[in-house]
């Protein structure tokens, strides 16, 4: 299973900040130790950028102790090995100004950290040593887990609705599939955990056949030999990672309530499509929810309906693949690759008065590009639009090096550069095709809703009696806005009462 | 990870201070830049780099929520920045949005307490446009009432997005408690019945405007694939017509803090615990070995190579996290530690322990390997944060918008370099109890 990916920097012509160079293809060393690597070798970078991808993620969490692929790894990253206290850890990489830690998706686990090339043999020692030699020391343990624990019932729980709403959706849509936990795991499988669970994870999973070395920046050549040859140290097992994901069908408009004391409603709605990163629709559902919700951007269509003309909220959204940590970053983070890829939209948290209101506004939206499709010059403006834009998303070397490592994931063959690839395939998209794509796998029937909110049995209420839900504005709108205002305040969204479940935000993420 | 969430909280309000590095007698800062003043008093700061073909910009406006000294108005440096998107006579807001949109420019603002910035990341074949677009709503802002009451109720969102993070709510309740006179007594996002008001204010956002957004008290920094030749000709033709007019905000000095304070707050959600403990500092100058010995005492006393750190969060697992939050500011501020406490009645313990800390390095001269330890990673953190232009001027927007230039680049390095163990020493008795304000935040349940 020889797969030597070699990226050709000379296809890197965009964002490069630095001269690139040679990229070395296979040797001897390689062919003998089967292993994939995503190379990215630029000359003159003062920088070198690591990227060790395991495909390994929290959908092989054993039933009942939810959360055992994200604590090894964690163990891995952030608490001592065999050679060096984490303290000594910490210690040594101050003066470097580095670090690295695991970054723990459904299906991946990546290793990830950047050192000053001054510093990289000292650097490398530590990182290899982190993945191949964890102490899983007790103290450790208890560190990473309480913190992991706080995470959920506090940070999660309470301190942001509008991510608390995302994890839910997730949650609610996958339920009962590997894909139904956070990645973190849950309170309960968290507390199940020994650190016995985690050496034999560690040995089944984090093991020598099952990685794959992406290197990017400034590196001298040795250096990719030199860290397959520590990292083929790891043991010499094999295990099939691969899991059935296959969520329950949605029937109808399936509604998930937590209730809390909050201020506002969040809101997340989605249902699973069936196009991952790569496939021919991909691009063509990209440039459509560009459109629609491209994120924290004020082109965004929902964005313009629910904030810019209204002032409902902050922002609104849609995704074709998950966006982590939205409500902080403005472009996503690479290598959460999934190969099931929700449609999503992020409507940030409006006052409760108007929550009902809102949903109907995005529900509204969406049902009128399925069924008209984009216009012409909705389509031309975000083909433009999104060709320059997706320049920006990957602008240093470790972030093109985590979008190659995500090529390797899906398997896309876009000759080392996968920004130019999706430019490439955006410009030579036909309104027809997008369009065809909506009508194949986008629908507004069968959706599941999420909504951090207060008083939820009254919302339960007035949603499944389709109350109108009129709305007020502190200043005048223009006419065209109140006369819309009339059509989304009635706008009919067929909830049954056994569709929507109430659940207590201390139950959230509890199993 | 889930202990840096706290200082992603305060990326809220205000912008980290940028660490700079240490190196004796050369020029630092890796390229070469111009800064150049147009005859209005506009400031161009020009940083060209290899990029191919992408350019960073940034408008400066050395206005934020430190100038907001009028009652009631607090919170509205940073919802005017909103109503810099809604449009001029020219380019009203849709119009000015579908040409950005147009070149796929990656646009966006900020607000801190010191200043405001408006920065775009985009191709250079689209430098006369956004040059265009930026300095007519630079100088010809014009918005409908309507536009300004429906941002409003975009602000009010903001404000409730953010406070459902316990660290929004501590942070307010330390600026409120350490503050009497001066402005930052208020958060950037301001007070909530100041919020809620914001509807009412068409009125004075045209006085704001017309008092803050002038070329004398903004900077525009450009850096990437660019000729300084080429933007000041473009800045010239742009922005030249640009009238000064700024009247400087009556912000009121802060009398000595002579006794300690402290506060307690509650959070209604449910969460440990969380300590933040401020001791007054002084305004940023580079020059100033004081100045840069107190920032550097943030790292050494609290950051993650420091014996306290190591004790309360690795060995004795007291806490979530401690983290220090030691920024630069115009006007004196304060050095700031937060820590978020595992049990609450390990509370006093945990707050003992960071005064011990301070004490310790009252009395005792900090190892000298750890202070260049420190000088190094400061070093290496610059150097690494130099990859892209967005990531130059990001970098630098905080130093430059607070001193009004370059020059204190270089000026902090050379303070950096010559800072001894004494001086930490000396700075370090300076943080003393009566300069401290405590706050408390507790869950509600």
């Amino acid at each position: 299973m020889r797969n030597f990916k070699t990226i050709n920097i000379l296809a890197l012509t965009i964002l490069l900040a630095l001269t690139a160079t040679s990229c070395r293809t296979g040797d001897k060393a390689d062919d003998e130790m089967n292993t994939n690597k995503v190379l990215m070798q630029v000359d003159n970078d003062p920088i070198v950028a690591y990227n060790i991808w395991f495909k390994v993620g929290s959908v092989n969490d054993p039933q009942g102790k939810e959360g055992l692929t994200y604590l090894t790894a964690e163990m891995m990253a952030d608490a001592s090995t065999k050679s060096n206290d984490y303290s000594a850890i910490l210690e040594k990489m101050y003066p470097m100004a580095s670090g690295y830690g695991a970054k723990v998706d459904k299906e991946m686990t990546t290793f990830r950290g950047k050192t000053h090339k001054d510093n990289l043999d000292e650097y490398n020692k530590l990182f290899m040593d982190a993945v191949l030699n964890p102490a899983f020391k007790e103290e450790d343990f208890n560190r990473v887990k309480n913190n992991t624990l706080n995470y959920i019932k506090n940070v999660l729980r309470y301190s942001s609705d509008e991510e608390l709403g995302k994890f839910a959706l997730y949650n609610y849509v996958f339920e009962g599939t590997p894909y139904g936990h956070l990645m973190v795991g849950s309170v309960e499988g968290i507390e199940n955990i020994t650190l016995e669970d985690i050496k034999q994870h560690h040995k089944n999973y984090f093991n020598a056949n099952n990685y794959t070395i992406g290197l990017g920046g400034g590196y001298p050549s040795d250096m990719v030999d030199k860290v397959d040859t520590e990292l083929n140290k790891l043991q010499d097992t094999a295990i099939n990672t691969m899991v059935d994901v296959t969520p329950k069908p949605i029937n109808g408009l399936e509604v998930l309530l937590v209730e809390k004391e909050n201020n506002s409603t969040a809101i997340s709605f989605g249902f699973p499509i069936y196009v991952r990163r790569g496939d021919d629709d991909f691009f063509a559902l990209a440039l459509f929810s560009s459109w629609l919700g491209e994120h924290r951007n004020q082109s965004s269509h929902l964005f313009q309906v629910i904030r810019g003309a209204r002032g409902l909220n902050y922002g609104d959204y849609a995704y074709i693949e998950r966006f982590l940590n939205g409500g902080r970053l403005n472009k996503p983070d690479p290598n959460n690759g999934r190969n099931n890829p929700l449609f999503e939209v992020w409507i940030r948290p409006v006052q409760h008065i108007h929550r009902h209101f809102a949903l109907r506004a995005a529900m509204r939206e969406l049902q009128k590009v399925v069924d008209n499709g984009m216009t012409e010059e909705q389509f031309e403006t975000t083909k433009n639009f999104l060709n320059k834009y997706s320049i920006h998303w990957a602008a240093t070397t470790s972030e093109r090096l985590g979008y190659q490592v995500d090529s390797e994931f899906y398997g896309i063959e876009d000759g080392g550069n996968y920004i130019n690839h999706f430019r490439e395939k955006i410009k030579n998209l036909t309104l027809e095709q997008v369009n065809a794509a909506i009508k194949k796998h986008i629908q507004y029937n069968n959706v599941k809703i999420a909504m951090i909110t207060s008083d939820a049995e009254q919302f339960k209420s007035d949603l499944v009696s389709n109350a109108d839900s009129p709305i007020e504005y502190n200043s005048p709108k223009p006419d065209i806005v109140m006369e819309e205002d009339k059509d989304i305040s009635t706008y009919k969204l067929d909830i049954k009462e056994e569709n929507v479940t109430i659940v207590p935000v201390d139950e959230m993420f509890q199993k | 990870m889930i202990r840096n969430i706290i200082l992603i909280a305060l990326g809220l309000f205000a912008m980290s201070s940028t660490a700079l590095m240490s190196q004796d007698n050369e020029n630092v800062f890796p390229y070469d830049y111009e800064v150049n003043t147009l005859e209005n008093g506009l400031k161009i700061i020009t940083i060209p780099m290899p990029s191919n073909g992408i350019v960073s910009y940034y408008t400066l406006v050395r206005t934020g929520a430190r100038d907001e000294y009028e009652q009631g108005k607090t919170g509205f440096a940073h919802f005017f920045e909103h109503m810099m998107f809604r449009g001029t006579k020219k380019y009203p807001g849709t119009v000015y949005d579908s040409l950005i949109i147009s070149i796929g420019a990656d646009g966006n603002a900020y607000t801190t307490d010191d200043y405001t910035a408006y920065h775009l990341s985009l191709s250079k074949e689209d430098l006369d446009l956004v040059m265009e677009l930026e300095s007519d709503r630079f100088q010809n802002l014009s918005y409908p009432e309507a536009d300004f009451k429906t941002e409003a109720g975009a602000v009010y969102g903001e404000y409730r997005k953010n406070i459902t993070n316990p660290i929004s709510v501590l942070w307010e309740k330390l600026k409120y408690t350490a503050y009497d006179k001066h402005t930052y007594k208020h958060s950037t996002i301001g007070f909530v019945e100041d919020i809620k008001a914001m509807p009412t204010l068409y009125e004075y956002s045209m006085e704001f405007y017309s008092n803050y957004y002038r070329p004398e008290n903004s900077i525009l920094m450009v850096a990437g694939d660019i000729s300084t030749a080429d933007i000041l000709e473009k800045a010239k033709n742009y922005y030249g017509e640009w009238e000064q007019g700024y009247t400087a905000p009556k912000v009121e000095s802060e009398p000595e803090q002579t006794a300690a304070r402290s506060a307690e707050v509650k959070y209604d959600g449910k969460t440990n615990p969380i300590v933040g403990i401020g001791y007054k500092a002084e305004a940023f100058d580079a020059t100033d070995k004081s100045v840069i010995a107190r920032e550097l005492i943030g790292d050494l006393a609290f950051g993650s190579n420091s014996d306290l750190y190591k004790k309360l969060y690795l060995k004795e697992q007291k806490v979530q996290y401690i983290s220090p939050y030691f920024p630069q500011n115009r006007d004196p501020f304060m050095s700031i530690i937060y820590t978020m406490v595992n049990d609450p009645s390990d509370i006093d313990y945990v707050k003992a322990e960071v005064q011990k800390s301070v004490d310790w390095f009252q009395n005792n001269l900090v190892d000298k390997k750890k202070l260049e330890d420190l000088k190094k990673r400061q070093k290496y953190a610059f150097l690494m944060s130099l990859d892209t232009p967005a990531n130059v001027a990001g970098n630098l927007a905080r130093i430059v918008a607070i001193t009004g230039g370059m020059d204190a680049v270089e000026q902090y390095f050379q303070t950096l370099a010559s800072i001894t163990p004494e001086d930490i020493q000396a700075e370090a008795k300076t943080m003393s109890e009566d300069k401290r304000t405590i706050i408390e935040l507790q869950g509600a349940k």
